[in-house]
C-alpha cells in the first residue's frame, strides 16, 4: 500500500474522479460549517493521493471562502530549500486573506526515508533547521543570510509575505516522539497527535505532551493540543453500525497496511524515544498488519481472522460511533480527558461512497459540532487559530461569455 | 598480478581459538564526545575497523587475530558501539575526516588494517586522500560500488530479525550484537538497546540511501596492497562485486570468496578470516 505499491494498479481515470470527489467533499464540509478543512502530505501511497498538500489547498482556497485551511502539513525536510514552503504558505495566506494554518510534520518513515530517500539519521536535524529557516523567513524584516548545516542561502527574502503576522499559526503533527513534545512545549507550537487508533490509545501520548508543557511552567491551554479521530455518526446507533462497518473494516484491515520493514528505519527515532520505549503510530500500524499477515499464513484454509472487527474498533475507540447525542458525548469525553481544543475529524475513511461521506459530514457538522464547539472557549483563548483580514478582498470566478 | 584463492572452504576449528586473550577497553576524548576502543593480544600491530554490526569487543575474531600473533586495536567509529557521534557529520567527507582524526587518536596510523563492510568503505576513502593512513589492507565486503543490474540489497527496509539474517550467514553469529546479555539489569538492558539502535543508525547514516558516493573515481589513488574477502552467502553485497573491486583497485594482492560466510564474514568464520588476514599482512 505504501512505498512499493505496484504502479500498474494506478488508473488515471479513477485518479481524476477521486481527486475531484475529494475536493467536492472538502468543499461540502466547508459549506456545512466546519471551522476548517485539512489536507496532508503522503508519497507513493495508494490510499492518500496527496503528495502536494499545497496544491489541494490552492484548489480549495477560492471555493471555500469562509473556512480556514489547515495544511497538516508540509514535510519540511523534503523541500530543497524549505523556503519553498515559506513561499507557498505565504501565497496561500495571501489568496485566502489569512485563513491558513501551517502544519510542519517530520513526515512518516515511508514518505521521507523510503519514498524520498532522506537519511534517517539526519532527517530530524534537517527538519528542525528547515522550520527555523521558514520562521525566520516569515518574521525577519530584512534580507538575511542563512548559514545552516544543510541549507546555505546567501539571500533569504520571501515574497510574498504572509497576511497573518507574524506568521500563520504553526501546528506540529506528531506520531509519538517524546522530543517533539518538548519542542512544541518550549516553542509554543500546537502539538497534534495524528493517530489512527483513537482517543483511548492516544491519551498517554497527549498526557506526555501536557506534562512537558507543565514542566515549562506555561499554562496548559487546550488549544495548544490537537487530535485526529474517526467519526461515524447517523440518525440512530443501529444505522451507524450498518453504514460504517464495511468502510471501517476496509480501512483498518486493508488500507492501513504498512510493511514492518518500512516502519522503523534506524535513526528515524530519537534516542530519547527509543529509551522511553514509545511505540510510534506507524510502528503500531505495521505491527497490526504483520499480525494479520501471520494469522493468514498460519491458516491457509482461510479460517483466519481478517483483522479487527468493527465491534473491536469501536470498543477500542478507533472509531467514535453512534447517534448525534452518543457521538457528542464521546467527543466531549475525548476533548476533556485529552485536554485538546482542536479536533480533526475523519469523516471519510475506507471505501465510503460520496453520499455516505456527505451524510457523515453533515450529521457531524449540524448535530454534533454545535454541542461541543465552544467547550473551552470560556476559559481559554485560542492563540493558534487563523486571524484573517476583516474584509478580505475576494472576487468570484468571473463567468466566461463566448460571443 | 593478484594471487587468488577461491573459494575458501571452512577450516577445521582447532585448539587455542576458544581461549580469549586479555582485552583492554579504553575511552578517549574525541571532539566534544568520546571514542571507544578495545585492544587485545601482543605482537605486531593490526587495526580492525568494524562493519555494520559495530565493534564486537571481546569476540572470537579479535581473539583469533591475537592468537595469530597480532596486537589488535579496534576503535569504534563515531556513533558506533560506545563512541559518541560528533555533531559535525553531514556527509562522507566529514566521516573521512573524522576517521583520519580517529586513527591518530587511537595511535594506529600506518598500521595494517582489517576493515569490514562500512568500515572497509571508510578505510578505502581515507586511503585515497591519506596514503600513509594504513599499511596493507584486508577488506571484507566493502560498500562503495553500485551495479544497477545487480544492486546492493537494502539492509534497512526490513525488520530487525530479517536484517540479522542479512548480516551473517548464521544468525547465531551476530548474537553479541542482536541478543541482550543474560542477567543484565533492566536499566542497562535499555541502554544496550539504545546503543544497538545508535549503531544501526550510524550505519544508515553512512550508506543511505544508495551506498555509492563516487569512490570508483578515486580508487586509482589507493596504492596500498589490498586483500579482498567476500562471504559467499553475503545477502547484502552480491558476490559479483568481488570481481568489480578486483578490477578497479590498483594493487590487489589477494582475493578470497569464503564459503558459509555472510556479509560480515569475520563473524561467521572468525578463525578462517583471521588466517587470511594473517597470511595477507605478515
Amino acid at each position: 500500500m505504501w512505498v512499493d505499491i505496484d504502479p500498474a494498479l494506478y488508473d488515471p481515470e479513477v485518479g481524476n474522479r477521486t481527486y475531484n470527489e475529494y475536493l467536492d467533499e472538502l468543499e461540502f464540509a466547508a459549506g456545512c460549517g466546519f471551522d476548517a478543512v485539512g489536507v496532508n502530505e503522503h508519497h507513493s501511497n495508494g490510499y492518500g493521493l496527496m503528495p502536494s498538500p499545497n496544491i489541494i489547498a490552492a484548489a480549495l482556497s477560492r471555493n471555500c471562502p469562509d473556512t480556514n485551511i489547515v495544511v497538516l502539513g508540509d514535510s519540511v525536510a523534503l523541500y530543497n530549500p524549505p523556503l519553498r514552503v515559506a513561499e507557498e504558505i505565504a501565497m496561500l495566506d495571501g489568496i485566502t486573506g489569512g485563513r491558513m494554518v501551517a502544519g510542519f510534520p517530520v513526515g512518516s518513515p515511508m514518505d521521507t526515508i523510503f519514498a524520498y530517500g532522506q537519511n534517517p539519521a539526519t532527517l530530524r536535524e534537517r527538519y528542525h533547521e528547515g522550520v527555523d529557516l521558514i520562521r525566520q523567513a516569515w518574521t525577519r524584516d530584512e534580507v538575511f543570510s542563512f548559514n545552516g548545516k544543510y541549507n546555505k542561502l546567501r539571500y533569504v527574502n520571501v515574497w510574498p509575505r504572509p497576511v497573518q503576522q507574524p506568521h500563520p499559526p504553526i501546528w506540529i503533527p506528531g506520531g509519538g516522539s517524546v522530543d517533539t513534545w518538548d519542542w512544541c512545549a518550549q516553542e509554543d507550537l500546537v502539538y497534534c497527535y495524528l493517530s489512527y487508533f483513537g482517543y483511548k490509545a492516544g491519551l498517554k501520548t497527549m498526557q506526555g505532551f501536557w506534562k512537558k508543557v507543565q514542566e515549562t511552567g506555561k499554562e496548559a491551554n487546550p488549544f495548544q493540543g490537537g487530535f485526529a479521530q474517526f467519526i461515524a455518526v447517523a440518525d440512530t446507533e443501529k444505522e451507524a453500525w450498518d453504514l460504517y462497518r464495511e468502510p471501517a473494516e476496509y480501512f483498518f484491515n486493508t488500507c492501513l497496511h504498512v510493511y514492518a520493514g518500512f516502519a522503523d528505519p534506524p535513526g528515524y527515532k530519537t534516542p530519547n524515544t527509543v529509551r522511553a520505549g514509545v511505540e510510534g503510530m506507524v510502528e503500531r500500524a505495521a505491527r497490526e498488519a504483520t499480525a494479520r499477515a501471520e494469522a493468514k499464513k498460519s491458516s491457509p484454509g482461510g479460517g483466519y481472522p481478517k483483522g479487527l472487527s468493527f465491534e473491536e474498533m469501536v470498543e477500542k475507540g478507533y472509531v467514535i460511533l453512534g447517534n448525534p447525542t452518543q457521538v457528542a458525548e464521546q467527543v466531549h469525553e475525548l476533548a476533556t480527558t485529552m485536554h485538546i481544543g482542536h479536533l480533526m475529524t475523519f469523516c471519510h475513511f475506507g471505501n465510503m461512497n460520496k453520499d455516505l461521506v456527505r451524510y457523515n459530514t453533515e450529521m457531524y457538522a449540524t448535530k454534533v459540532m454545535p454541542e461541543v464547539c465552544d467547550l473551552f472557549e470560556d476559559e481559554y483563548e485560542d492563540l493558534w487559530w487563523p486571524q484573517p483580514l476583516d474584509q478580505p478582498a475576494r472576487r468570484d470566478v468571473p463567468e466566461v461569455s463566448v460571443s | 598480478m593478484a594471487s587468488t584463492s577461491r573459494p575458501t572452504g571452512p577450516a577445521r576449528r582447532t585448539g587455542g581459538i576458544g581461549q580469549l586473550s586479555a582485552y583492554a577497553a579504553e575511552t578517549l576524548p574525541f571532539r566534544e564526545g568520546h571514542l571507544a576502543l578495545v585492544s587485545c593480544g601482543e605482537g605486531s600491530p593490526v587495526t580492525y575497523l568494524h562493519g555494520m554490526l559495530g565493534n564486537p569487543g571481546e569476540h572470537a575474531f579479535l581473539s583469533a587475530l591475537a592468537n595469530n600473533g597480532w596486537s589488535v586495536t579496534a576503535p569504534s567509529l563515531p556513533g558506533f558501539t560506545g563512541s559518541s557521534e560528533p555533531s559535525g557529520l553531514r556527509n562522507l567527507h566529514d566521516w573521512v575526516v573524522a576517521a583520519s582524526e580517529l586513527i591518530d587518536l587511537a595511535g594506529v596510523t600506518g598500521h595494517p588494517v582489517v576493515a569490514s563492510s562500512v568500515g572497509a568503505m571508510i578505510a578505502l576513502e581515507l586511503a585515497t586522500i591519506r596514503p600513509e593512513a594504513f599499511d596493507a589492507m584486508v577488506l571484507i565486503a566493502p560498500f562503495g560500488l553500485w551495479d544497477p543490474q545487480d544492486p546492493v540489497a537494502d539492509p534497512f527496509a526490513t525488520t530487525l530479525s530479517n536484517q540479522r539474517r542479512m548480516l551473517t550467514a548464521d544468525p547465531a553469529a551476530s548474537a553479541s550484537f542482536f541478543d541482550d546479555p543474560e542477567e543484565m539489569p533492566a536499566d542497562l538492558l535499555v541502554e544496550h538497546g539504545v546503543d544497538r539502535y545508535l549503531t544501526r543508525s550510524a550505519s544508515a547514516q553512512l550508506i543511505w540511501p544508495i551506498p555509492e558516493f563516487g569512490i570508483s573515481e578515486r580508487l586509482h589513488l589507493v596504492k596500498n596492497p589490498v586483500t579482498l574477502v567476500h562471504g559467499a552467502k553475503d545477502a547484502i553485497i552480491p558476490a559479483s562485486y568481488l570481481n568489480k573491486w578486483e578490477q578497479i583497485l590498483p594493487n590487489v594482492v589477494g582475493v578470497h570468496c569464503v564459503e558459509e560466510a555472510g556479509h560480515q564474514a569475520e563473524f561467521d568464520r572468525p578463525e578462517d578470516i583471521a588466517a587470511i588476514a594473517t597470511s595477507a599482512l605478515s
